[in-house]
């Protein structure tokens, strides 16, 4: 359903990606984890033109394009076929939590006001946040705003949801209510891709893993054999460092 | 003494008059028009737009470095030679939208930037475009951020319209030095003006204080 083939970016004279290769199947939750300044997230950002990227191909639905080909209508229309949840929330801190899931269906898909409520409220719900619909950004804790920024994603019925590490931003006691909330969806086969630092989640929830460092992907494959028979020394010596965080359950 | 106070009450409806009939709406109507340029000279430089941007810096440039008295005087007096004539009031209404225009496009701009990138990021995810996501996100966050600033320079204009007495409109601070070439009695007139400008730019205080509290709602 989603490809990426040779994605290549930089920051002046940092070279964040070189030539990465992705694919992603209808129903797949895939997780991307490595060590910070890897280019994980970045790669997301350049996935949905938050960056422009320099290089590459992204094949979507179908359609070929290559990324310095794609026109600000292209952007436009292949963002509406995908949702984003950023580290920092990014709630429109203008506008309630029910306001926050229907102005993207309301202004960017044209909907009528009544049947965007309808589905902004069904999002809600399920993220567990209705009876906060009409409460601020400011009068609801991270947790709350990420389960908001969450349903806020899932409204628009998207292909595919971009998470760019969702809990990071996170009090430990609050990662638990938001992973939850993204281990039902990806049990009702939504298909998403996870830039995290949750082992847990990575191994029991995502059926495959990616292991990036230095722009490259160093390994990547199902979840079970990524985590149970990891084929590449510095996998290994990664997950070695954060095996405390295995045990902590998703 | 009995004199001065019947004077003072007499001309005060004199002065409050064209108060009424000429600072006000020479103050709201500036004001107004200087609103619409300066959203959108401060959105052109907030959106690189490449041409436009070097524009709006000129226009920011010239208008900020020279007196609102000499534009005044260029409008009016300098104009009519080129063949240009414009009233009185409208003159000033130009001079005066053109040149809070700038100094609010900056506050707006100052504003614009101080909202986080990531609510314009995070509106384009949600399916909108460049113009939705400022128009409904973004420029509303920065006008409350604007909002006291902007109250500022609204109260500004309100006594810098008495320069436009310069250009022969009939507004309260030409009112009353009609007055006092009539009675010679400076001090007391001219305090009176000044009261009544006060006056004005207290209910502007009050107003500004509740609009704050309004915008307050989503903390």
């Amino acid at each position: 359903m989603l490809e990426v083939k040779n994605i290549q970016k930089s920051f002046g004279d940092l070279e964040v990606l070189k030539g990465v290769d992705l694919q992603v199947n209808k129903g797949d939750v895939v997780a991307i984890l490595g060590p910070s300044g890897s280019g994980k997230t970045t790669l997301l950002r350049c996935m949905n033109f938050l960056e422009r990227a320099d290089g590459g191909t992204l094949t979507f639905d179908g359609e070929s394009l290559p990324f310095q080909k794609i026109t600000k209508k292209d952007v436009v229309r292949l963002r509406k076929k995908t949702g984003f949840v950023f580290q920092d929330y990014n709630l429109f801190r203008n506008k309630t939590a029910l306001q926050n899931v229907t102005e993207g269906l309301m202004i960017g898909r044209k909907l009528p006001k009544a049947q965007a409520v309808e589905l902004g409220e069904q999002a809600l719900e399920k993220v567990g946040m209705l009876d906060h619909r009409d409460y601020y950004p400011s009068q609801l804790s991270g947790g709350q705003q990420q389960r908001v920024a969450i349903a806020r994603a899932i409204a628009t019925k998207p292909e595919i949801i971009y998470f760019d590490e969702p809990t990071s931003a996170l009090d430990p006691e609050l990662t638990g209510e938001v992973l939850a909330v993204m281990r039902t969806l990806a049990n009702e086969g939504m298909t998403m891709l996870v830039v995290t630092h949750e082992l847990g989640f990575a191994r029991h929830v995502s059926n495959k893993v990616i292991f990036m460092e230095h722009g490259t992907v160093v390994e990547s494959g199902d979840s079970y054999s990524f985590f149970e028979h990891p084929r590449e020394a510095r996998t290994r010596a990664f997950l070695q460092t954060l095996s405390g965080e295995l045990v902590r359950a998703c | 003494m009995n004199h001065l106070w019947s004077l003072l009450a007499e001309s005060f409806w004199q002065i409050l008059l064209p108060g009424l009939t000429m600072t006000i709406p020479l103050t709201a109507i500036s004001f107004s028009i200087a609103l619409v340029i300066a959203v959108a000279v401060a959105l052109v430089q907030f959106a690189r737009v490449p041409a436009a941007r070097q524009i709006a810096r000129f226009y920011i440039w010239v208008i900020r470095g020279t007196p609102l008295l000499v534009q005044l005087f260029v409008v009016f007096y300098g104009l009519p030679h080129i063949g240009i004539l414009i009233d009185a009031f409208p003159a000033a209404v130009i001079v005066f939208s053109i040149n809070q225009g700038a100094y609010c496009a900056e506050t707006i701009r100052a504003a614009l930037e101080s909202v986080p990138p990531g609510q314009l990021e995070a509106a384009e995810c949600a399916g909108m475009t460049w113009g939705q996501s400022i128009r409904r996100i973004v420029l509303p966050q920065a006008l409350r951020t604007a909002f006291p600033p902007l109250s500022n320079s609204l109260i500004g204009m309100v006594k810098d319209t008495s320069l436009a007495s310069n250009i022969t409109v009939v507004e309260m601070f030409m009112a009353t030095e009609r007055i006092v070439a009539r009675t010679a009695e400076p001090l007391a007139l001219y305090i009176e003006v000044g009261v009544i400008y006060l006056l004005f730019c207290t209910v502007l205080t009050k107003l500004q204080r509740a609009g704050e509290k309004r915008l307050r709602v989503y903390g």
